[in-house]
Protein backbone atom coordinates (compact mmCIF):
# COMPACT_ATOMS: atom_id res chain seq x y z
CA UNK A 1 0.00 0.00 0.00
CA UNK A 2 1.40 3.77 -0.70
CA UNK A 3 2.57 5.74 2.17
CA UNK A 4 -0.36 8.84 1.16
CA UNK A 5 -3.13 5.90 1.70
CA UNK A 6 -1.62 4.45 4.61
CA UNK A 7 -0.72 7.58 6.59
CA UNK A 8 -4.23 8.95 5.91
CA UNK A 9 -5.58 5.53 7.44
CA UNK A 10 -3.50 5.73 10.22
CA UNK A 11 -3.93 9.01 10.98
CA UNK A 12 -7.95 9.55 10.74
CA UNK A 13 -8.60 5.79 12.05
CA UNK A 14 -8.62 4.62 15.27
CA UNK A 15 -4.45 5.26 16.75
CA UNK A 16 -5.15 1.70 18.37
CA UNK A 17 -3.94 0.54 14.74
CA UNK A 18 -0.59 2.29 14.66
CA UNK A 19 0.22 1.25 18.09
CA UNK A 20 -0.46 -2.49 17.37
CA UNK A 21 1.90 -2.32 13.78
CA UNK A 22 4.60 -0.22 15.81
CA UNK A 23 4.71 -2.81 18.33
CA UNK A 24 4.76 -5.52 16.30
CA UNK A 25 7.99 -4.48 14.83
CA UNK A 26 9.26 -3.01 17.97
CA UNK A 27 8.94 -6.42 19.35
CA UNK A 28 11.29 -8.14 16.89
CA UNK A 29 13.78 -5.77 15.74
CA UNK A 30 15.69 -3.19 17.56
CA UNK A 31 14.52 0.18 16.52
CA UNK A 32 16.81 3.74 17.30
CA UNK A 33 15.66 6.88 17.89
CA UNK A 34 17.25 9.55 15.80
CA UNK A 35 14.39 12.30 16.13
CA UNK A 36 12.30 11.98 19.63
CA UNK A 37 9.28 13.38 19.12
CA UNK A 38 9.16 16.87 19.51
CA UNK A 39 7.04 19.46 18.01
CA UNK A 40 7.19 22.35 14.66
CA UNK A 41 5.41 24.03 11.81
CA UNK A 42 4.53 22.73 8.15
CA UNK A 43 3.74 25.94 5.81
CA UNK A 44 1.15 25.06 4.10
CA UNK A 45 1.05 25.90 0.05
CA UNK A 46 -1.58 26.34 -1.21
CA UNK A 47 -3.21 27.38 -4.35
CA UNK A 48 -6.17 29.89 -5.55
CA UNK A 49 -8.85 29.82 -7.62
CA UNK A 50 -8.50 33.20 -9.01
CA UNK A 51 -5.76 33.48 -10.91
CA UNK A 52 -4.51 30.28 -10.28
CA UNK A 53 -1.55 31.14 -8.21
CA UNK A 54 0.32 29.76 -5.03
CA UNK A 55 0.67 31.48 -1.67
CA UNK A 56 1.14 30.84 1.61
CA UNK A 57 -1.84 30.00 3.62
CA UNK A 58 0.00 29.61 7.11
CA UNK A 59 1.20 26.99 8.42
CA UNK A 60 0.17 24.07 11.38
CA UNK A 61 1.47 22.70 14.03
CA UNK A 62 2.98 19.41 13.87
CA UNK A 63 4.60 16.68 15.85
CA UNK A 64 7.49 14.81 13.76
CA UNK A 65 9.66 11.83 14.85
CA UNK A 66 12.34 9.58 13.18
CA UNK A 67 13.60 6.37 13.72
CA UNK A 68 16.32 4.15 12.21
CA UNK A 69 15.73 -0.35 11.52
CA UNK A 70 18.26 -1.49 10.46
CA UNK A 71 20.16 1.22 7.88
CA UNK A 72 16.61 2.14 6.93
CA UNK A 73 14.96 5.41 8.44
CA UNK A 74 11.46 6.47 9.05
CA UNK A 75 9.01 9.20 9.52
CA UNK A 76 6.07 10.13 11.28
CA UNK A 77 4.80 13.32 10.77
CA UNK A 78 0.71 14.27 11.84
CA UNK A 79 -0.83 17.37 12.94
CA UNK A 80 -1.35 18.54 16.34
CA UNK A 81 0.38 16.89 19.69
CA UNK A 82 0.40 13.64 18.96
CA UNK A 83 3.93 12.04 20.44
CA UNK A 84 2.80 8.46 20.94
CA UNK A 85 0.91 8.49 17.66
CA UNK A 86 4.03 10.31 15.81
CA UNK A 87 6.78 7.80 16.80
CA UNK A 88 4.28 4.88 16.09
CA UNK A 89 3.83 6.32 12.28
CA UNK A 90 7.76 6.34 12.23
CA UNK A 91 8.56 2.89 13.06
CA UNK A 92 6.23 1.86 10.46
CA UNK A 93 7.53 4.09 7.44
CA UNK A 94 10.90 2.35 8.37
CA UNK A 95 9.67 -1.01 8.37
CA UNK A 96 7.89 -0.54 5.25
CA UNK A 97 11.25 0.91 3.77
CA UNK A 98 13.17 -1.98 4.93
CA UNK A 99 10.37 -4.42 3.41
CA UNK A 100 9.69 -5.95 6.64
CA UNK A 101 8.69 -9.57 6.45
CA UNK A 102 5.62 -8.06 8.99
CA UNK A 103 4.33 -5.76 6.84
CA UNK A 104 3.50 -7.95 4.43
CA UNK A 105 0.52 -8.93 6.55
CA UNK A 106 -0.86 -5.14 7.44
CA UNK A 107 -2.73 -4.63 4.13
CA UNK A 108 -5.80 -6.81 5.66
CA UNK A 109 -6.03 -4.68 8.37
CA UNK A 110 -5.27 -0.75 6.79
CA UNK A 111 -7.98 -2.19 4.21
CA UNK A 112 -10.36 -2.89 7.22
CA UNK A 113 -9.98 0.31 8.94
CA UNK A 114 -10.17 1.91 5.66
CA UNK A 115 -13.83 0.44 4.73
CA UNK A 116 -14.44 1.74 8.66
CA UNK A 117 -13.36 5.06 8.12
CA UNK A 118 -14.99 5.23 4.59
CA UNK A 119 -18.24 4.64 6.52
CA UNK A 120 -17.99 7.26 8.92
CA UNK A 121 -17.09 9.47 6.21
CA UNK A 122 -20.26 7.91 4.86
CA UNK A 123 -22.95 8.73 7.38
CA UNK A 124 -21.17 12.38 8.20
CA UNK A 125 -22.26 13.30 4.27
CA UNK A 126 -26.24 11.87 4.91
CA UNK A 127 -25.73 14.44 7.83
CA UNK A 128 -24.98 17.24 6.48
CA UNK A 129 -27.61 16.16 3.34
CA UNK A 130 -29.87 16.88 5.77
CA UNK A 131 -29.18 20.46 5.51
CA UNK A 132 -28.83 20.60 1.90
CA UNK A 133 -31.51 23.67 0.65
CA UNK A 134 -34.41 22.28 -1.49
CA UNK A 135 -36.10 25.01 -3.22
CA UNK A 136 -39.90 25.37 -3.77
CA UNK A 137 -40.80 28.17 -5.65
CA UNK A 138 -43.72 30.12 -4.17
CA UNK A 139 -46.72 30.59 -6.02
CA UNK A 140 -49.04 33.73 -6.59
CA UNK B 1 16.91 64.20 22.53
CA UNK B 2 18.15 60.51 22.90
CA UNK B 3 16.26 57.96 24.60
CA UNK B 4 17.34 57.54 28.12
CA UNK B 5 17.41 54.18 29.94
CA UNK B 6 15.61 53.79 33.49
CA UNK B 7 15.66 50.88 36.17
CA UNK B 8 12.96 50.10 38.55
CA UNK B 9 9.51 48.98 39.78
CA UNK B 10 10.78 45.24 39.87
CA UNK B 11 8.81 44.91 42.86
CA UNK B 12 5.67 46.76 41.16
CA UNK B 13 5.88 44.50 38.06
CA UNK B 14 6.35 41.43 40.14
CA UNK B 15 3.03 42.44 42.17
CA UNK B 16 1.16 43.23 39.29
CA UNK B 17 1.94 39.92 37.61
CA UNK B 18 0.63 38.45 40.89
CA UNK B 19 -2.70 40.46 40.35
CA UNK B 20 -3.10 39.36 37.35
CA UNK B 21 -3.25 35.83 37.80
CA UNK B 22 -5.41 36.82 41.27
CA UNK B 23 -7.82 38.84 38.71
CA UNK B 24 -8.22 35.37 36.95
CA UNK B 25 -8.84 33.10 39.80
CA UNK B 26 -10.17 34.91 42.22
CA UNK B 27 -14.05 34.01 40.60
CA UNK B 28 -13.16 30.49 41.79
CA UNK B 29 -14.42 28.84 39.20
CA UNK B 30 -11.86 28.04 35.84
CA UNK B 31 -12.59 26.50 32.94
CA UNK B 32 -10.59 23.49 31.59
CA UNK B 33 -8.76 23.72 27.94
CA UNK B 34 -11.01 21.14 27.21
CA UNK B 35 -14.03 22.59 27.85
CA UNK B 36 -13.17 25.78 25.31
CA UNK B 37 -11.63 22.90 22.99
CA UNK B 38 -15.26 21.63 22.77
CA UNK B 39 -17.70 24.17 23.07
CA UNK B 40 -15.29 27.54 21.40
CA UNK B 41 -14.56 26.71 18.20
CA UNK B 42 -15.37 29.78 16.27
CA UNK B 43 -13.37 31.85 18.83
CA UNK B 44 -10.54 29.71 18.47
CA UNK B 45 -10.63 29.41 15.07
CA UNK B 46 -10.27 33.05 14.97
CA UNK B 47 -7.12 32.80 16.82
CA UNK B 48 -5.53 30.39 14.87
CA UNK B 49 -6.24 32.62 11.72
CA UNK B 50 -4.95 35.78 13.19
CA UNK B 51 -2.12 34.01 14.57
CA UNK B 52 -1.35 32.24 11.06
CA UNK B 53 -1.15 29.27 13.12
CA UNK B 54 -3.31 26.37 12.92
CA UNK B 55 -3.50 24.63 16.28
CA UNK B 56 -6.67 23.97 18.48
CA UNK B 57 -4.99 23.01 21.51
CA UNK B 58 -2.55 25.40 21.64
CA UNK B 59 -5.52 28.19 20.40
CA UNK B 60 -7.39 26.77 23.63
CA UNK B 61 -4.89 27.14 25.54
CA UNK B 62 -3.86 30.35 24.60
CA UNK B 63 -7.13 31.54 25.24
CA UNK B 64 -6.86 30.67 28.50
CA UNK B 65 -4.26 31.90 29.13
CA UNK B 66 -5.20 35.35 27.73
CA UNK B 67 -8.59 35.73 29.88
CA UNK B 68 -10.20 36.15 26.29
CA UNK B 69 -8.47 38.69 25.16
CA UNK B 70 -7.93 37.99 21.42
CA UNK B 71 -5.22 40.35 20.74
CA UNK B 72 -3.19 38.49 23.77
CA UNK B 73 -4.03 34.87 22.74
CA UNK B 74 -2.76 35.89 18.72
CA UNK B 75 0.14 37.59 20.33
CA UNK B 76 0.91 34.38 22.50
CA UNK B 77 0.64 31.63 19.68
CA UNK B 78 3.25 33.87 17.17
CA UNK B 79 5.56 34.12 20.06
CA UNK B 80 4.94 30.49 20.48
CA UNK B 81 5.50 29.89 16.40
CA UNK B 82 8.77 31.95 16.44
CA UNK B 83 10.39 29.30 19.00
CA UNK B 84 9.15 26.31 16.74
CA UNK B 85 11.68 24.75 13.94
CA UNK B 86 9.48 24.84 10.58
CA UNK B 87 10.09 21.66 9.38
CA UNK B 88 8.09 21.26 6.09
CA UNK B 89 6.48 22.30 3.54
CA UNK B 90 3.04 21.24 2.30
CA UNK B 91 2.51 20.03 -1.13
CA UNK B 92 0.61 22.07 -2.84
CA UNK B 93 -2.80 22.48 -1.76
CA UNK B 94 -5.82 22.34 -4.34
CA UNK B 95 -9.01 23.91 -2.80
CA UNK B 96 -11.57 21.64 -4.97
CA UNK B 97 -10.36 18.82 -2.54
CA UNK B 98 -11.58 20.20 0.15
CA UNK B 99 -14.53 17.87 2.46
CA UNK B 100 -17.52 20.22 2.26
CA UNK B 101 -19.07 20.42 5.35
CA UNK B 102 -20.68 23.77 4.14
CA UNK B 103 -21.30 25.50 1.21
CA UNK B 104 -23.64 28.25 0.16
CA UNK B 105 -24.02 30.70 -3.13
CA UNK B 106 -25.62 34.61 -3.36
CA UNK B 107 -25.41 34.13 -7.06
CA UNK B 108 -27.25 31.22 -8.16
CA UNK B 109 -29.97 29.89 -6.66
CA UNK B 110 -29.93 26.45 -8.22
CA UNK B 111 -25.93 25.35 -8.40
CA UNK B 112 -24.31 22.04 -8.88
CA UNK B 113 -24.39 19.87 -5.94
CA UNK B 114 -27.04 21.92 -4.19
CA UNK B 115 -26.75 24.77 -1.69
CA UNK B 116 -25.34 22.32 2.08
CA UNK B 117 -25.97 25.06 4.90
CA UNK B 118 -23.97 22.87 7.52
CA UNK B 119 -23.66 24.42 11.16
CA UNK B 120 -23.98 28.49 11.03
CA UNK B 121 -25.57 30.92 13.12
CA UNK B 122 -27.16 32.83 10.20
CA UNK B 123 -30.89 31.31 9.95
CA UNK B 124 -30.74 31.66 14.63
CA UNK B 125 -33.07 34.57 16.31
CA UNK B 126 -30.55 36.56 17.99
CA UNK B 127 -32.07 36.58 20.89
CA UNK B 128 -30.23 35.67 24.45
CA UNK B 129 -31.22 32.04 25.11
CA UNK B 130 -31.76 31.99 28.91
CA UNK B 131 -32.16 28.47 29.08
CA UNK B 132 -28.42 28.14 28.71
CA UNK B 133 -27.85 29.11 32.02
CA UNK B 134 -30.13 26.20 33.46
CA UNK B 135 -28.36 23.60 30.70
CA UNK B 136 -27.71 20.46 32.39
CA UNK B 137 -25.21 17.50 31.40
CA UNK B 138 -27.84 14.84 31.36
CA UNK B 139 -30.05 17.23 29.45
CA UNK B 140 -27.14 17.79 26.60
CA UNK B 141 -26.35 14.29 26.79
CA UNK B 142 -29.87 13.16 25.68
CA UNK B 143 -30.26 15.47 23.31
CA UNK B 144 -27.20 14.30 21.49
CA UNK B 145 -27.98 10.74 21.86
CA UNK B 146 -31.31 11.65 20.04
CA UNK B 147 -29.04 13.55 17.47
CA UNK B 148 -27.03 10.60 16.79
CA UNK B 149 -29.68 8.11 16.61
CA UNK B 150 -31.59 10.24 14.15
CA UNK B 151 -28.16 10.66 12.06
CA UNK B 152 -27.81 7.07 12.34
CA UNK B 153 -31.30 5.97 10.88
CA UNK B 154 -30.55 8.46 7.38
CA UNK B 155 -29.39 6.18 4.67
CA UNK B 156 -25.58 6.75 3.51
CA UNK B 157 -24.67 9.15 1.19
CA UNK B 158 -22.72 8.92 -2.09
CA UNK B 159 -19.67 10.78 -3.12
CA UNK B 160 -16.37 12.36 -1.04
CA UNK B 161 -17.52 15.47 0.19
CA UNK B 162 -16.12 17.34 -3.15
CA UNK B 163 -18.16 19.36 -4.59
CA UNK B 164 -17.66 21.58 -8.01
CA UNK B 165 -16.46 24.69 -8.13
CA UNK B 166 -19.47 27.52 -9.00
CA UNK B 167 -17.12 29.26 -10.87
CA UNK B 168 -15.80 26.87 -13.37
CA UNK B 169 -19.48 26.72 -15.00
CA UNK B 170 -19.20 30.15 -15.87
CA UNK B 171 -15.80 30.27 -16.43
CA UNK B 172 -16.85 27.52 -19.35
CA UNK B 173 -19.30 30.14 -21.09
CA UNK B 174 -16.34 32.11 -21.34
CA UNK B 175 -17.92 34.62 -18.51
CA UNK B 176 -14.39 34.69 -16.80
CA UNK B 177 -11.07 34.60 -18.07
CA UNK B 178 -9.28 31.38 -17.50
CA UNK B 179 -6.05 30.80 -16.08
CA UNK B 180 -3.39 28.16 -16.79
CA UNK B 181 -2.55 26.86 -13.26
CA UNK B 182 0.81 29.27 -11.88
CA UNK B 183 3.38 26.77 -9.94
CA UNK B 184 5.67 29.27 -9.21
CA UNK B 185 6.83 29.51 -5.96
CA UNK B 186 5.36 32.32 -3.49
CA UNK B 187 6.87 34.61 -1.55
CA UNK B 188 6.99 34.36 1.81
CA UNK B 189 6.37 37.38 4.60
CA UNK B 190 7.22 35.27 7.55
CA UNK B 191 10.98 35.04 5.90
CA UNK B 192 11.34 37.94 4.26
CA UNK B 193 10.57 42.10 4.22
CA UNK B 194 7.69 42.90 1.51
CA UNK B 195 8.09 45.41 -0.24
CA UNK B 196 5.74 47.68 -2.89
CA UNK B 197 4.24 47.03 -4.41
CA UNK B 198 3.71 43.68 -3.16
CA UNK B 199 3.30 40.57 -5.27
CA UNK B 200 0.17 38.76 -5.46
CA UNK B 201 1.43 35.43 -3.03
CA UNK B 202 2.35 38.47 -0.21
CA UNK B 203 -1.14 39.87 -0.33
CA UNK B 204 -3.22 37.26 0.23
CA UNK B 205 -0.58 35.74 3.31
CA UNK B 206 -1.20 39.33 4.63
CA UNK B 207 -4.78 39.14 4.44
CA UNK B 208 -5.57 35.79 5.45
CA UNK B 209 -3.75 36.29 8.48
CA UNK B 210 -5.17 39.65 9.40
CA UNK B 211 -7.34 40.84 12.00
CA UNK B 212 -11.13 39.67 11.28
CA UNK B 213 -12.51 43.43 12.58
CA UNK B 214 -9.62 44.88 10.58
CA UNK B 215 -10.42 42.95 6.88
CA UNK B 216 -13.89 43.37 7.67
CA UNK B 217 -13.64 46.98 8.54
CA UNK B 218 -11.88 47.96 5.21
CA UNK B 219 -13.77 45.55 3.37
CA UNK B 220 -16.54 47.48 4.57
CA UNK B 221 -15.61 51.07 3.48
CA UNK B 222 -14.45 49.49 0.10
CA UNK B 223 -18.58 48.64 0.23
CA UNK B 224 -19.28 52.27 1.44
CA UNK B 225 -17.69 54.02 -1.04
CA UNK B 226 -13.96 54.24 -0.20
CA UNK B 227 -13.29 51.58 -2.45
CA UNK B 228 -14.86 50.92 -5.71
CA UNK B 229 -15.87 46.97 -5.39
CA UNK B 230 -19.25 45.62 -4.93
CA UNK B 231 -19.03 42.09 -5.38
CA UNK B 232 -21.94 39.39 -5.12
CA UNK B 233 -20.46 36.12 -3.35
CA UNK B 234 -20.38 33.49 -6.10
CA UNK B 235 -19.55 30.87 -3.57
CA UNK B 236 -18.83 29.96 0.30
CA UNK B 237 -17.56 26.78 1.58
CA UNK B 238 -16.12 25.50 4.62
CA UNK B 239 -14.34 22.31 4.93
CA UNK B 240 -11.60 20.09 5.52
CA UNK B 241 -8.48 20.72 3.43
CA UNK B 242 -6.38 17.95 3.81
CA UNK B 243 -2.48 18.28 3.72
CA UNK B 244 0.39 16.40 2.47
CA UNK B 245 4.33 16.82 2.79
CA UNK B 246 6.51 15.27 -0.22
CA UNK B 247 8.33 12.22 0.96
CA UNK B 248 12.00 12.88 0.59
CA UNK B 249 13.41 12.17 -2.90
CA UNK B 250 9.82 11.18 -4.26
CA UNK B 251 7.84 13.35 -6.62
CA UNK B 252 4.64 11.03 -6.51
CA UNK B 253 1.87 11.87 -4.73
CA UNK B 254 1.22 8.47 -3.73
CA UNK B 255 4.48 8.57 -1.86
CA UNK B 256 3.88 11.59 0.04
CA UNK B 257 3.11 11.96 3.71
CA UNK B 258 -0.56 12.37 4.73
CA UNK B 259 -0.49 14.62 7.88
CA UNK B 260 -3.97 15.98 8.60
CA UNK B 261 -6.57 18.48 7.49
CA UNK B 262 -7.47 21.81 8.26
CA UNK B 263 -10.79 23.84 8.23
CA UNK B 264 -10.82 26.58 6.05
CA UNK B 265 -13.08 29.60 5.08
CA UNK B 266 -12.88 29.90 1.10
CA UNK B 267 -14.94 32.66 -0.83
CA UNK B 268 -14.85 33.32 -4.62
CA UNK B 269 -16.71 36.97 -4.97
CA UNK B 270 -17.64 37.96 -8.45
CA UNK B 271 -17.14 41.58 -9.67
CA UNK B 272 -17.83 41.94 -12.86
CA UNK B 273 -15.21 44.80 -15.25
CA UNK B 274 -14.47 45.98 -18.00
CA UNK B 275 -12.59 44.26 -20.34
CA UNK B 276 -11.94 44.10 -24.23
CA UNK B 277 -13.32 41.48 -25.95
CA UNK B 278 -11.81 39.14 -28.83
CA UNK B 279 -12.92 41.89 -31.36
CA UNK B 280 -11.07 44.86 -29.59
CA UNK B 281 -14.26 46.15 -28.55
CA UNK B 282 -15.08 47.22 -24.63
CA UNK B 283 -17.51 44.77 -23.06
CA UNK B 284 -18.19 43.53 -19.35
CA UNK B 285 -16.50 40.49 -17.88
CA UNK B 286 -16.37 38.68 -14.03
CA UNK B 287 -13.21 39.02 -12.10
CA UNK B 288 -12.72 36.95 -9.05
CA UNK B 289 -12.27 38.18 -5.54
CA UNK B 290 -10.74 35.33 -3.79
CA UNK B 291 -10.78 34.91 0.37
CA UNK B 292 -9.70 32.64 2.36
CA UNK B 293 -8.78 31.84 6.24
CA UNK B 294 -8.48 29.12 8.63
CA UNK B 295 -11.68 27.64 10.34
CA UNK B 296 -14.95 29.26 10.12
CA UNK B 297 -14.87 32.88 9.38
CA UNK B 298 -17.38 33.68 6.43
CA UNK B 299 -17.06 37.73 7.41
CA UNK B 300 -13.60 38.04 7.28
CA UNK B 301 -13.10 35.69 3.78
CA UNK B 302 -15.59 37.59 2.36
CA UNK B 303 -14.30 41.09 3.39
CA UNK B 304 -10.45 39.41 2.47
CA UNK B 305 -12.30 38.79 -1.21
CA UNK B 306 -12.94 42.26 -1.52
CA UNK B 307 -9.98 43.70 -0.60
CA UNK B 308 -8.11 41.33 -2.83
CA UNK B 309 -9.81 42.69 -5.72
CA UNK B 310 -9.63 46.02 -5.07
CA UNK B 311 -5.92 45.07 -4.57
CA UNK B 312 -5.79 43.95 -7.75
CA UNK B 313 -6.89 47.71 -9.30
CA UNK B 314 -4.33 49.76 -7.78
CA UNK B 315 -5.63 53.08 -10.16
CA UNK B 316 -8.26 53.97 -8.02
CA UNK B 317 -7.81 57.21 -5.47
CA UNK B 318 -9.85 54.90 -2.90
CA UNK B 319 -7.99 53.97 0.02
CA UNK B 320 -8.91 50.15 -0.04
CA UNK B 321 -7.31 50.01 -3.36
CA UNK B 322 -3.80 51.78 -1.98
CA UNK B 323 -2.03 48.58 -0.93
CA UNK B 324 0.16 50.52 1.85
CA UNK B 325 -2.84 51.65 3.12
CA UNK B 326 -4.54 47.91 3.57
CA UNK B 327 -1.70 45.72 4.27
CA UNK B 328 0.51 47.63 6.97
CA UNK B 329 -2.98 48.22 9.01
CA UNK B 330 -4.56 44.96 8.79
CA UNK B 331 -1.70 42.67 11.13
CA UNK B 332 -3.14 42.08 14.91
CA UNK B 333 -0.08 41.91 16.14
CA UNK B 334 1.91 44.89 14.69
CA UNK B 335 -1.38 47.20 14.96
CA UNK B 336 -2.22 46.31 18.63
CA UNK B 337 1.56 45.88 19.30
CA UNK B 338 1.91 49.90 18.21
CA UNK B 339 -1.07 50.93 19.51
CA UNK B 340 -0.20 49.64 22.85
CA UNK B 341 3.42 50.71 22.64
CA UNK B 342 1.94 54.49 23.84
CA UNK B 343 1.19 53.33 27.46
CA UNK B 344 4.75 52.81 27.46
CA UNK B 345 7.02 55.10 29.17
CA UNK B 346 7.81 58.07 27.26
CA UNK B 347 8.92 60.27 29.93
CA UNK B 348 12.06 61.93 27.77
CA UNK B 349 9.94 62.59 24.72
CA UNK B 350 7.04 63.95 26.91
CA UNK B 351 9.29 65.88 28.92
CA UNK B 352 10.33 67.17 25.49
CA UNK B 353 7.21 68.18 24.70
CA UNK B 354 6.11 70.04 27.33
CA UNK B 355 9.29 71.92 27.32
CA UNK B 356 8.28 73.24 23.66
CA UNK B 357 4.71 74.06 24.79
CA UNK B 358 5.55 76.05 28.12
CA UNK B 359 7.96 77.64 25.70
CA UNK B 360 5.72 78.64 23.44
CA UNK B 361 3.50 79.98 25.98
CA UNK B 362 5.71 82.12 28.14
CA UNK B 363 6.88 83.91 24.47
CA UNK B 364 3.27 84.53 24.22
CA UNK B 365 3.16 85.60 27.40
CA UNK B 366 5.82 88.12 27.31
CA UNK B 367 4.87 88.93 24.09
CA UNK B 368 1.12 90.48 25.31
CA UNK B 369 2.87 91.93 28.58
Amino acid sequence: MKRRRMTEILIEGNPELADRLASEIRHHYPVRELVAPRQGLTMIKMRETAKQSLFYLGEVLVTEAKVEIGDHIGVGIVAGVREKLAGDLAVIDAACRAGLSETAGWSAMLEAEEIRLADRNRRELAALEKTKVQFDTMEE
Amino acid sequence: MGYVAVKGGTEAIEASIDRLKYERLKGGEQVDVSAILSSMRLLIDQVMSEASLYSPELAALAIKQAEGSMEEAVFLLRAHRSTLPRLYYSETVEPERMAVERRISASFKDIPGGQLLGATHDYTHRLIDYSLLEEEEEERKQWLEQYEAELSALEDAAGDGTYPKVVEYLRDEGLFETFEPDNAEPDDVTKNVFQFPASRSERLQILTRGQTGAVTALGYASLRGYGQVHPTVGEVRVGQLPITVPAHGSEDGDDSYYIGSVRATEVESFVPMPAKGPDGKQELRFEIGYGICYGQNETKAIAMSILDQCLEHPGSDAPSHDEEFVLLHVDTVESTGFISHLKMPHYVTFQSKLDSVRNTRKGRDGHES
